[in-house]
């Protein structure tokens, strides 16, 4: 085995909102070595390396590098260390050219002022060495791409980086520039870098990484051999079910349809389809679960729904009426209720009442009012109940939501959504982040409302536990489209879904044929 | 509703607990509420002792200097009366910053149309003359300052949206046009040529409001920024359109999410703010002129700005950071008159103190170890208990 040239002990991250991101992880690179790293979204990989790279600090754990512990405060003692990362989102000045982009930080001076010509030089020395084809007096601007991640790379490199990190690099490129990215990992190896390849795309992980480290929820399912690996053995270390969660429940007696979703396309600014056309119908009495890794276009479907964002193409009827055109009231009058991704962001207002966010969807009508003014004393009541009802743990309804718990928090948003008397409830993440006695209860009064008011819910969830479990039928998103469909959620393995939600597999339109 | 007591059943499934058994909640809210007391007598302490130190070194009697603008305000039954006519702008243009600031948008028109709501009703009083009673003149007097500023605040609020032009910069650009125009209305249509200074002919008594409480000659004025302090104190937390405005303010997403009109909400609140601005320059120069002379930008925008951060947007406090702001005013009048400091350093005084009370975070770091504190120790008992 080759010498270990970074070792990451014992882990720990706790965001201060209580999330634990990272929860005792251990790995460890040996020289001349590409390693990949994966897991889901959420898994902690990204924190993990923020961490490497002193954008984030941990709670406990160690960093050895070549064999010393070292602490690594900021990015700048990481660069100095030797750490090098390239970002998701590249870090350019496009204005620039590339030379001077490359030497920022380290840049060449000469007389007390910028030496652009040994900047090039230096540029173009690095980049013929390891085999890197761009021109150093080019505009950053003027740039492809895979360009551009080449600078990246230069970059860290001409800082003497010898442990590079590169984020999900290949998401952004084409088949043909990610060959010619791997050729250039290659050389790196081959010259003394080593390489950390974060990355949900499997067939590339098995193709140029020697040793894959999986993470799932923040702990470390272990490192491998890839030699040891296939494909269908990575997804299952990936997506496996942590605790199995039952919920009882009858079986479903889907009625008349409610949400009939008809070819629906949407496009994003750069004209790309984020969802592809996607055709399915929830009845009455049933949960429709959407699996899938994030980012596949689960937000933007939501977003639909909820009429928060247009729509290309297609058609949503919901209890027969088109939601094409209308705004959110019309939208939640016609019977549509919206458990939002982000309870900070789309699902409460923190500086105002545990009473104004209760009652946010419904202190405009006409219930709620006496002659010109609300009606204070009706309102309190309503909301004291709700506060009652779902345990909402505070001193009173003036409170604001910002100085609850995040399950308490979801508590609001649920009591909210729940009551608004919609037949429609669009549950995007509904329990993330939260206990597990409130996770709980949304669940159960998911499956309750569906059996005996006969509502029709779509769930959309990265939490496997909660899509098996809580819905009748499940249906796989990926890449905007849907690819698998299966008519009994809690029949389906989990190995089974993580094929078909890395896209190992996809079902063909014959296959899902009357699931929809 | 049917589907709510199914959820009640749900719920009662689990062991009951009481969900208001939350002391620390209840503490860390009593915290809050007494840091913010601590907070302004804090900033007042320390403003008025950086006063005294700067004061030792460029004034022979600087504690005479600080009494007077201490308590000089309160030294005369007329200085009271002077702080309370401040105040009455002063209130005005903080309501109606409280609606900008409501729905997040800071508009900051309200300087211009100050001024030109002013210039607007000399105008049309002068037009007008004796010929309509008091009764008539002053509420039409309100009527036209309002429309005026609901106007004017519909440039930079209809370019905010439609052209997605930066609010805070056309409205701002905006003021130097239209003080401009006020200026040249008074210089061209209404000079009184007879007097020394560059001012109106004198405005009609109809539309002079009387004075009140004998030797203090507090003009009525205040009596209309009491009312509408009410009235908009009611709007804020007992109508639809202010629980609307709160929402969209504190989180324009979530509003979009429950189905409220986030941009028509927006606007209308800033229309509102632009007509209670107007409504402010009729009433001083009704309550405290008998010419329009204002031949430069007032400021009282900018002050309506400093009181509704006073009053932390709500209008209900609005009054307090008038008088407050007022009574830090007259002192410095007070001082200016009777003492050997220069006006400059009058406003650094000022200037601190007014930071220090409307900085947010200042002692946050104190208010953060008392909650965290108190939540150590109510985790303690607590673990007492089960033992």
């Amino acid at each position: 085995m080759a010498e270990e040239v970074l070792r990451m002990q014992g882990i720990t991250k706790i965001y201060p909102n209580g999330f634990m991101a990272n929860k005792d992880i251990t790995f460890g690179i040996g020289a001349n070595e590409i390693h990949a790293l994966v897991g889901e979204n959420g898994a902690g990989k990204t924190t993990l390396m923020k961490i490497l790279f002193g954008m984030e600090d941990c709670q406990e754990g160690k960093i050895f590098i070549n064999g010393n512990e070292v602490k690594i405060a900021n990015p700048l003692d990481a660069i100095a260390k030797g750490v090098g990362m390239v970002h998701q989102h590249f870090m350019l000045l496009p204005s620039l050219t590339v030379a001077e982009n490359v030497v920022l930080g380290v840049e060449p001076m000469k007389n007390g002022l910028f030496d652009f010509n040994t900047a090039v030089k230096n540029t173009q020395e690095i980049a013929d060495k390891y085999n890197f084809k761009v021109d150093a007096t080019a505009k950053v601007s003027t740039l492809s791409v895979g360009q551009m991640q080449k600078v990246e790379i230069l970059k860290a490199l001409i800082k003497g980086a010898k442990i590079l990190i590169l984020d999900e690099p290949t998401a952004v490129l084409t088949p043909q520039e990610t060959e010619e990215l791997f050729e250039q990992l290659f050389n790196l190896r081959d010259s003394g870098v080593s390489v950390i390849f974060i990355s949900h795309k499997l067939e590339e992980v098995m193709r140029i990484c020697s040793k894959v480290t999986v993470l799932r929820r923040g702990e470390c399912m272990g490192t491998y051999d890839t030699a040891d690996l296939d494909e269908s053995k990575i997804s299952r270390l990936m997506v496996g079910r942590d605790v199995i969660l039952k919920i009882e429940k009858e079986d479903p007696k889907p009625a008349e349809p409610i949400l009939e979703i008809k070819n629906l396309r949407r496009f994003n600014s750069f004209g790309k389809a984020v969802i592809d056309g996607i055709t399915f119908t929830v009845r009455s009495g049933e949960v429709v679960g959407i699996a899938g890794v994030e980012g596949n276009g689960q937000t933007e479907l939501s977003e639909v729904l909820a009429g928060l964002a247009p729509f290309a193409e297609g058609d949503v009827v919901l209890n027969g009426k088109s939601i094409r055109g209308m705004s959110v009231r019309q939208i939640r009058d016609a019977g549509m209720a919206y458990i939002a991704e982000d309870r900070m962001v789309e699902g409460c207002s923190g500086e105002m009442s545990i009473e104004m966010n209760i009652m946010a969807d419904r202190f405009t009508k006409s219930d709620y009012k006496n002659g010109l003014f609300i009606n204070s004393k009706k309102m309190r009541e309503e909301t004291e109940r709700l506060i009652d009802e779902f345990e909402i743990l505070c001193d009173n309804a003036d409170q604001p939501v910002r100085m609850l718990s995040g399950g308490n928090i979801q508590k609001v948003v649920v009591a909210r959504e729940f009551t608004s008397g919609a037949n429609f409830i669009l549950a995007n993440q509904p329990t993330r982040g939260i206990d597990v006695g409130t996770a709980e209860m949304i669940r159960k009064t998911i499956v309750r409302k569906s059996r005996e008011e006969g509502t029709c819910t779509v769930l959309i969830s990265a939490d496997l536990n909660e899509v098996l479990e809580c819905s009748d039928r499940l249906l796989v998103m990926r890449k905007g489209k849907v690819v698998a469909a299966f008519p009994k959620a809690n029949e389906v393995s989990e190995g089974e879904l993580g094929e078909y939600m890395l896209g190992l597999k996809t079902m063909t339109p014959e296959q899902m044929e009357g699931l929809l | 509703m049917s589907e709510v007591k199914q959820t009640t059943e749900a719920v009662k499934e689990k062991p009951q607990m009481d969900p208001r058994r939350s002391g620390v909640m209840q503490r860390t809210q009593r915290i809050e509420a007494m840091m913010e007391v601590v907070r302004i007598i804090a900033g007042m302490a320390i403003a008025y002792l950086v006063a005294l130190l700067i004061l030792i070194a460029i004034s022979d009697d600087p504690l005479f200097i600080v009494k007077q603008f201490i308590l000089g305000p309160f030294s005369s039954p007329r200085r009271i009366g002077s702080i309370i006519n401040l105040a009455v702008p002063f209130m005005l243009c903080g309501l109606s910053m409280c609606f900008m600031y409501a729905v997040n948008k800071f508009n900051l028109i309200g300087e211009s149309i100050f001024m030109l709501a002013g210039c607007i009703v000399t105008w049309l009083g002068l037009a007008i003359g004796n010929s309509l009673p008091m009764a008539v003149m002053v509420p039409l007097m309100l009527i036209v300052g309002a429309i005026v500023g609901a106007i004017l605040s519909f440039i930079p609020a209809i370019m905010d949206r439609k052209l997605n032009a930066n609010v805070v910069v056309v409205s701002l650009m905006l003021n130097a046009v239209i003080a401009q125009l006020a200026i040249y209305i008074l210089r061209y249509f209404m000079r009184d040529p007879g007097i020394s200074f560059i001012g109106s002919y004198e405005t009609p008594d109809s539309m002079q409001l009387p004075t009140l409480f004998g030797k203090m000659k507090v003009g009525s004025g205040i009596i209309i920024a009491v009312i509408l302090v009410i009235v908009i104190s009611i709007l804020f937390y007992k109508t639809a359109f202010g629980w609307k405005m709160r929402l969209v303010g504190s989180n324009p997403r979530f509003a979009t999410a429950v189905g409220l009109s986030t941009l028509g909400i927006s606007f209308a609140a800033q229309l509102a703010g632009g007509a209670l601005a107007g409504v402010a320059g009729a009433t001083e120069i009704m309550n405290s002129y008998k010419r329009f002379q204002w031949t430069a930008s007032t400021g009282h925008g900018f002050d309506g700005l400093l009181v509704a951060v006073l009053a932390k947007r709500n209008p209900i406090l609005v009054p307090i950071g008038a008088l407050f702001l007022a009574y830090v005013r007259i002192g410095a009048d007070v001082v200016n008159t009777s003492g050997d400091i220069p006006n400059e350093f009058i406003s650094v005084i000022q200037g601190i103190i007014i930071l220090l009370v409307a900085a947010e975070s200042f002692l946050s770091g104190f208010k953060n170890k008392l909650i965290f504190r108190s939540v150590q120790a109510e985790k303690a008992a607590a673990q007492k208990d089960t033992k």
